[in-house]
């Protein structure tokens, strides 16, 4: 009788794990905005599916621990891995030891740097960065032409933190689209960076306001410095009416800031749109389904004219 | 008492001829000569048009000689860090550290700012509500009161480990670090919490870090110069055995040390929170250690004892006159934490090096 039980047991043990999906979700970091929109696309497209179990980790923006949460997730047997990476030069190790165990990979929202010898098993899933920061400073370059500045505008520029790929590859946008000819007439008064921090990006405009340079544009790597930059352009008593600012996220402050007439261009980046294509490949990919290994989520500019359309995405 | 001082370790006394002035005077000193570099710098660099940092000649834009829109930015960015520092200041007299600062101020601002929410913006439901309606547009005194609140508890609990269980304060606040990066993180699952209510967002708008850090700046001053209080933390700083057989209770008075401590750096994450008009998990980042290293600036010593709220409060200024005059002179964001990095140490090495020749009589 007992072993019967236990046997009972064990048959629907058995069962129920070979009909739930484990996927483990190593994230760089929790207390990020956009990647708590990410996760949260992941989580959500998760509940709405039966049978997929999702557990998610942080890995502190630290890469050894990250590498040591995908041994982890291999080691307790997972269907799939998803890995947001801390580093995206330090990923070559995670596909090595997830693709000598045989379990699937999904890189989603930071591209590797060995994104194009990935094994069979493996995908990245994001947005192509290239077009963030072109869109969101060719809108600007459109706006001040508008404008009637077309003679010659002059712009600062807010940086990303300096280590972050997003920062880096946002603000060679910046120059690329300013190196053009329809745009070429702006001139970038001083570039610095203020870490993504809407408190740094305040003090850095205050400074730079300090300094009484003439300027018609800030462009910033992303929302939360641009807002920074408008709280302290505000506070200076300046007319919002008079600078174009951009910035990149669309986030729900961000999207208040345009309603209110004071952010003029953001990008958004479908971060829970991410989330959830890098969950729906991890699953393919575990059922030895076919998965392009390239999945792009594109970025779409947000401008007052548009807004309405994106007011409860983020 | 008037010429010799017990505030040396190790027999070594405070020496009149040798040691003109106080302490404070050397960090005014470096904070000129940062300053005289910074304009030295404007006139030198071949681009920068000879521009003058602090002064204004030729556009008279505010209508004096000075550029007080510099000046403002100057202080106002150091403010807010500067509250902690201030706290910190007194931490470190009475010879403990106190490493939680920068996470407290990420969760307390999480959770003040979850008080402080207003119902519409722009027309619509504040789509970054924390609570249900219950928690909209509450008077301005529940968010600060729930946020000094938190900081009174950290505080006391920091300030109890350390003192009743006598693990290391740098051990007991490490661990407090990471527990409240962990509540700003579990608080609202990494969401931001945005739009507060106009009198909310009046705590911390324009100017008035600048005057809650000078008011409080004013109140520990004379706190650690003229009161019992005061006195009791140095010490405790100097000689914790002697203080305690000197009748001193020396456990009350850490709890106490931390609980004000952790309350300013609360209210620093109000400030900062209001100032922002967001409050996010990651906010406060590094800012224990800048609070530390402004204090250490202004002459505050390591080991205890030693150290005044003038000193880090114009530690506080060498800080914002770096960090300004790197904006000013455009120096490149690849070169700006190399150099505060290398000015924090040459600044600390020359106090020490001063320090040893006047003691060493």
């Amino acid at each position: 009788m007992k072993k019967t039980i236990i046997a009972a047991g064990l048959a629907s043990l058995l069962s129920t794990t070979a009909i739930a999906e484990n996927i483990g979700v190593s994230m760089a970091l929790f207390d990020d905005n956009f990647l708590t929109v990410l996760r949260n696309g992941i989580e959500e497209e998760a509940n709405g599916m039966d049978g997929i179990d999702v557990q998610i980790e942080d890995a502190q923006n630290d890469v050894a621990r990250q590498l040591d949460q995908i041994n982890n997730f291999i080691a307790s047997g997972v269907d799939a891995i998803i890995v947001n990476p801390v580093d995206t030069s330090a990923t070559q190790a995670m596909t090595d030891a997830a693709s000598s165990a045989g379990v699937p990979l999904v890189f989603v929202n930071r591209q590797p740097v060995n994104v194009d010898t990935l094994p069979d098993n493996q995908a990245f899933v994001a947005s192509n960065e290239i077009e963030s920061g072109t869109l969101e400073t060719f809108e600007i370059c459109k706006m001040l032409r508008a404008q009637g500045f077309g003679g010659g505008a002059r712009a600062y520029v807010m940086m990303g933190e300096l280590s972050n790929q997003a920062a880096v590859q946002r603000t060679k946008d910046i120059e690329d689209v300013l190196g053009m000819d329809m745009c070429n007439f702006i001139e970038v008064i001083d570039q610095q960076t203020a870490n993504w921090s809407r408190e740094q990006a305040n003090s850095l405009m205050t400074n730079w306001l300090a300094s009484g340079e003439d300027f018609h544009a800030v462009i910033a790597n992303n929302d939360e410095m641009a807002l920074g930059a408008i709280q302290a352009m505000k506070a200076a008593g300046l007319d919002m009416a008079d600078v174009v600012v951009g910035g990149v996220d669309a986030t729900q402050d961000a999207l208040a800031a345009m309603q209110a007439g004071d952010l003029d261009v953001t990008v958004f980046q479908n971060a829970g749109g991410q989330g959830s294509g890098a969950l729906n490949a991890a699953i393919a990919l575990a059922n030895g389904e076919e998965v392009d290994q390239k999945v792009y989520i594109p970025f779409e500019l947000v401008t007052p004219a548009n807004i309405g359309d994106y007011l409860s995405q983020n | 008492m008037a010429d010799q001082t017990s505030h040396g370790i190790g027999g070594l006394t405070y020496d009149k001829s040798k040691r003109a002035w106080p302490n404070e005077a050397n960090v005014f000193i470096a904070l000129v000569l940062i300053i005289l570099a910074f304009e030295a710098l404007g006139q030198i660099l071949p681009y920068m048009n000879s521009q003058s940092m602090l002064f204004d000649f030729n556009t008279n834009r505010d209508g004096t000689i000075l550029n007080v829109a510099r000046i403002k930015i100057v202080i106002l960015q150091v403010s807010i860090i500067g509250i902690i520092s201030l706290g910190v200041t007194q931490v470190i007299i009475s010879g403990g550290i106190d490493l939680s600062s920068g996470p407290l101020v990420g969760a307390a601002a999480m959770i003040v700012m979850s008080f402080g929410q207003t119902e519409l913006v722009n027309g619509q439901i504040n789509p970054k509500a924390v609570f249900g309606p219950w928690a909209f547009d509450l008077p301005v005194i529940v968010p600060i009161l729930a946020g000094l609140s938190f900081g009174a508890l950290i505080g006391c609990v920091n300030g109890s480990l350390i003192a009743f269980t006598r693990i290391p304060p740098f051990i007991a606040t490490l661990g407090m670090f990471l527990i409240c990066r962990g509540i700003s993180q579990w608080w609202t699952k990494g969401q931001p919490v945005s739009f507060p209510t106009e009198q909310f967002a009046a705590i911390g708008s324009g100017m008035m870090p600048v005057v809650w850090f000078a008011l409080l700046a004013v109140l520990l001053f004379f706190i650690m110069k003229f009161t019992v209080y005061g006195k009791h933390t140095y010490a405790i700083g100097s000689n914790e055995d002697a203080a305690r057989m000197s009748g001193i209770n020396v456990k009350r008075h850490k709890v106490l040390v931390y609980m004000i401590a952790s309350m300013l750096a609360a209210f620093a994450a109000i400030v900062l929170s209001s100032k922002n008009l967001t409050a996010q998990a990651g906010m406060g980042q590094f800012y224990e250690l800048y609070a530390i290293a402004m204090a250490v600036i202004g002459g505050v010593s390591l080991t205890g004892g030693r150290g005044s709220i003038v000193g880090t409060v114009l530690g506080a200024m060498v800080f914002g006159v770096i960090q300004s005059g790197f904006t000013f002179i455009k120096l490149d964001a690849f070169y700006q934490l190399m150099a505060m990095g290398t000015i924090i140490i040459g600044a600390v090495v020359l106090d020490q090096y001063r320090q040893q020749r006047s003691m060493a009589g």
